[in-house]
């Protein structure tokens, strides 16, 4: 079953502050967190988060496509390293 | 310098057909880069691909004819040159030529070297391996990666404050 509405997108407060203060400061870091079950709000759009996947952190850019879903799904527990190939990576 | 784009699988069927894997970012671009050769160069695979089954693809290889031909190319590794690829746009690199360097900080201390790239879905990341055993991941953005000198064998970077140093004392999960 859905989250009922009313109750608003699931967050750990922590987040919340944490971005804050990062803006605030405006120092480009990587905000460090563990809750890879909170909801990416607008307020997270332009920050990067090192998102814990059980071993180290993953950076995560958050941009407007990002809204809704969870910290978690950018984060993946398991590494499939793959073959370079022609695989190409544009720098942001 | 020769890259890896696919894998012959095995046999299918009794004409001589292979199952290939692909391993390139569009699965149907292994036919694009021109012949195919094994590691050594030595062995050339014109392949034409004839299908696709269950996430490999069907090819026929010039002169194997039989299911044994076939199959005896079970497990070969397939290679292009690594000139046959297009030249990337301004600031899009190819993994193959960034995996290897060597990240250097900007006053020129070695780091590690650049062990991986990845893209989760929340931009591209480079994963360094360092001397350590660590295998820090930094964003692939020109604030944290502002050089890379693919002929000169290095890439700069300037790691955010934290991220190369895991597990600090003061920093502890709320």
């Amino acid at each position: 079953m859905a989250r009922s509405v009313w109750k608003g997108p699931f967050l750990d407060g922590y987040l919340l502050k944490k971005a804050d203060k990062s803006r605030s400061s405006g120092r480009n870091e990587i905000l460090k967190i563990w809750s890879r079950r909170s909801t990416i709000l607008p307020q997270f759009v332009g920050l990067t988060f090192g998102v814990y996947n059980g071993q180290k952190f993953i950076p995560v850019l958050v941009t407007d496509n990002m809204i809704g879903h969870k910290f978690g799904e950018f984060s993946p527990t398991r590494t499939f390293y793959g073959h370079a190939s022609d695989k190409k990576s544009k720098r942001s | 310098m020769r890259i890896c784009v696919g894998q012959i699988l095995g046999a299918h069927g009794v004409r001589g057909l292979v199952k290939l894997a692909s391993f390139t970012e569009d699965p149907e671009a292994i036919s694009h880069y021109g012949d195919l050769t094994d590691q050594a160069g030595t062995r050339t695979f014109p392949v034409e691909l004839v299908g696709s089954n269950k996430g490999h693809w069907i090819a026929r290889i010039d002169k194997v004819d039989d299911r044994d031909a076939a199959q005896a190319l079970g497990g070969t590794r397939l290679f292009v040159d690594r000139a046959a690829l297009p030249p990337p746009d301004e600031d899009e690199f190819y993994h193959a030529d960034l995996i290897g360097l060597r990240a250097e900080l900007a006053d020129g201390t070695v780091l590690g070297t650049v062990a991986a790239m990845h893209n989760f879905g929340a931009g591209d990341i480079v994963e360094l391996a360092l001397p350590s055993g660590k295998r820090p991941l930094l964003p692939f953005d020109r604030e944290t990666v502002p050089e890379i000198d693919p002929a000169a064998g290095r890439i700069v970077v300037d790691p955010p404050p934290g991220l190369l140093d895991e597990a600090k004392s003061g920093d502890v999960q709320p």
